[in-house]
């Protein structure tokens, strides 16, 4: 079997010791923040960029991933334990979880949401795995014209699913499509919309604009709210469940792998959509749904399961098309970009080494997270005690030394303070930042394929609606988004993403 | 008529921008669609970019209301006083030989001082402190080095919270620890290269 010499490849990559420590770090880290309220997985990743640049591409990824899917078990903790969900992922958390710590199974909720994470995480590994290869050899079948449609498609859903207006989500991608075209034309060396500035021949520096608008405009608006922070008040209580409780939750699990695992890979999707889309399934199908509000294992289970395995599968559009499906996966691309290596479908042949040991990673990673959270569920807990006011010193400090080490130049600074009022100006008229990194990071690649699909052309747009895997992401596109336009279905959205 | 404030104010932004992003594509080549220019691609972005703008805009007419948070007099006039504040501290500072027109230091002293003005109301505190602190930590980095930027800026940024300013002690404890941090990542691990120390 390839799978298995291919798989077993990667583990030997993942289990050198550098790259075993690096997948620590990242999990710990990823622990932190998922407890941590206030500072999320994209700005850390951003944060924490310019850190990996010293490493081999490898292990900068490995430690990257494991932040994400790292803050997926740590945000559960505060979640079940403190009614304060750590990430948005674990937002549907609260719901079951609080109540099953009310009700003296904080210690099962724990439990259950980080071995229903682990086994979601061992099921996406597999899944990440298989579907590598198999998509790879899809993809290079395409030509220009359907890598273009494939990214507008990504554009569009990630559009779609952000929360809030869909026009201004759009109209936020499409702004970001237009700052990735600062710099250099590719083809002609003319300068664009940069004023002269020598820095900016590069174009915008993706690390300013990530920091700022999700950094720094984040400190600022936490800054702004005054801090609850509740003290926890029961105890963990045992962490063992009783035959009941595991007889309820293995069919949750399953389902919230298959859910998680569905939304993951859809571009736009990630741990956030696959949490929710795992508790609605839950609510509506699973036998203990009449508990749903008094604490049902199931509300738990499944969307830990599901945010864990999104976080994973959300890497097969990365790696396999070379397309990140989420803000999260954006920052990987900028990762990847800065090492120089250009995500797509040659990387499975051209880096077998980050292939496969990336997935190799994922799976030890999921193994060490199991051993993290569970028996040293007190001390992450204890982190609360940190007040914010000493975090975001740190978080700047972090940021401003992280930023000016990409080149030593001190413009990277300034243009970041710009990015972080501009990110605070865009959360208060409600314009996402997430769906204009996406664009950011996709719109150089999709004027070099449009170009080059319309050279083959000789400048036909027709080609777009000719080749049949262009013109299917057109239609499914055109389909999501009249689809959002029917009030019913968007009033659906809106409420899936309030709860 | 319910007019969403947020909405009206978002479209003016995306089409205000596209149209400057117009305005400066002219200098760009168009070339045709079989052969594209530099200019084309940002031709097509940016009137997308006007056309959802125009949709955002009607829509925002109608379905408000959805008003931003109430600024005080105070807080409207030392946002438009830091704005030119700044952009005169700006010009005069690229105007003074020396370290203030050195690099990018003019920039970096128009904003900081931009952020400082626009930072007396107390309600744009939490905004421009950090936003200042970040920019000081730029201007302060080369010629000061790492650990008096460190300093400097922890110290601008945590007079954003008032509970520092009760607590000298903990905001002592916190500059040291974090310079001590950077120094073990920054200089000794990742060994980049920036002064330690002030430069004489």
């Amino acid at each position: 079997m390839e799978l298995i010499a291919n798989l077993a490849h990667g583990f030997g990559v993942a289990l050198t010791l550098n790259n075993l420590l690096f997948c620590l770090i990242g999990c710990i880290i990823g622990t932190a923040i998922g407890v941590l309220p206030g500072i999320g997985p994209v700005a850390t990743i951003s944060l924490l960029l310019p850190i990996t640049f010293g490493q081999p591409a490898t292990t900068a990824i490995i430690m990257l991933a494991g932040i994400y899917y790292g803050a997926q078990y740590g945000g559960s903790t505060t979640a079940i334990l403190l009614n304060l969900p750590g990430e948005v992922s674990s937002v549907v958390t609260t719901l079951e979880g609080y109540k099953m710590a009310r009700r003296g199974r904080a210690g099962a909720a724990l439990t259950i949401a980080a071995v229903g994470s682990f086994f979601a995480g061992c099921v996406s590994t597999v899944l990440v795995a298989a579907s590598g290869p198999l998509l790879t050899s899809v993809a290079l079948s395409f030509g220009p014209a359907d890598y273009f449609s494939l990214m507008l498609l990504g554009l569009i859903i990630s559009a779609v699913l952000a929360q809030g207006s869909v026009v201004k989500s759009i109209g936020m991608v499409v702004f970001g499509v237009a700052l990735g075209l600062v710099g250099t034309d590719v083809q002609t060396g003319q300068q664009r919309f940069t004023f002269g500035i020598p820095e900016l021949s590069d174009g915008i520096g993706f690390v300013s604009i990530a920091m700022g608008m999700f950094g720094i405009a984040e400190i600022i608006l936490n800054l702004e709210k005054p801090e609850a922070r509740t003290v926890m008040s029961g105890k963990v209580g045992s962490l063992m469940m009783t035959r009941e409780e595991v007889r309820r939750s293995i069919p949750a699990v399953l389902r919230g792998t298959a859910v998680g695992s569905l939304l993951g890979i859809l571009p736009g999707g990630g741990a956030a959509l696959a949490s929710f889309g795992s508790y609605m399934m839950e609510r509506k199908v699973s036998k203990g749904r009449h508990e749903f509000g008094t604490g049902a294992i199931e509300g738990v289970a499944g969307p830990e399961a599901a945010n864990n395995a999104a976080s994973q599968t959300s890497f097969i559009p990365l790696l396999t098309l070379g397309i990140p499906a989420n803000a999260v996966m954006a920052l990987m691309v900028g990762a990847l970009i800065i090492q120089g290596i250009q995500p797509g479908p040659r990387m499975v042949e051209a880096q077998p080494d980050l292939f496969w040991g990336l997935i190799a990673s994922m799976w030890v990673g999921n193994l060490m997270l199991l051993v993290i959270n569970l028996p040293m569920i007190g001390i992450w807990v204890k982190l609360l005690a940190v007040p914010y006011r000493h975090m975001y010193p740190a978080i700047l400090i972090f940021c401003a030394i992280g930023v000016y080490s990409l080149s030593n130049n001190v413009f990277d600074v300034y243009q970041t303070v710009f990015f972080g009022l501009f990110g605070y100006l865009c959360s208060k008229l409600r314009l996402e930042p997430a769906p204009m990194l996406i664009g950011f990071v996709l719109g150089p690649m999709m004027e070099e394929h449009l170009r080059r699909a319309m050279l083959l052309s000789r400048g036909d747009v027709m080609v777009f609606v000719q080749r049949p895997i262009s013109a299917t992401m057109l239609a499914i596109g055109a389909i999501a988004l009249i689809a959002m336009l029917m009030p019913n279905i968007r009033k659906g959205k809106d409420k899936a993403l309030q709860e | 008529m319910k007019l969403n404030s947020k909405d009206l104010i978002s479209a003016a932004l995306l089409i205000g921008l596209a149209a400057i992003g117009l305005w400066l594509n002219q200098d760009h080549n168009l070339g045709t669609a079989r052969r594209m220019g530099p200019g084309y691609m940002p031709m097509l972005v940016f009137w997308l970019q006007i056309i959802l703008g125009g949709i955002v805009l009607f829509f925002g007419l109608f379905n408000g209301p959805d008003p931003l948070d109430d600024w005080t007099p105070a807080e409207i006039g030392f946002l438009i006083g830091g704005a030119v504040a700044g952009i005169a501290a700006g010009m005069i500072a690229a105007r003074i030989p020396g370290f203030p027109s050195a690099g990018w230091n003019a920039l970096g002293i128009g904003m900081f001082v931009g952020c400082l003005v626009a930072a007396v109301p107390p309600g744009w505190r939490a905004l421009f402190l950090p936003s200042a602190a970040f920019t000081l930590f730029g201007l302060a980095l080369e010629p000061l080095g790492i650990i008096v930027a460190i300093i400097i800026t922890v110290i601008c940024s945590a007079l954003a919270d008032q509970e520092h300013l009760d607590r000298p002690l903990g905001l002592a404890g916190l500059c040291a620890f974090l310079s001590a941090l950077c120094w073990a990542i920054f200089i000794y691990y990742l060994d980049i290269r920036v002064p330690l120390w002030p430069q004489l």
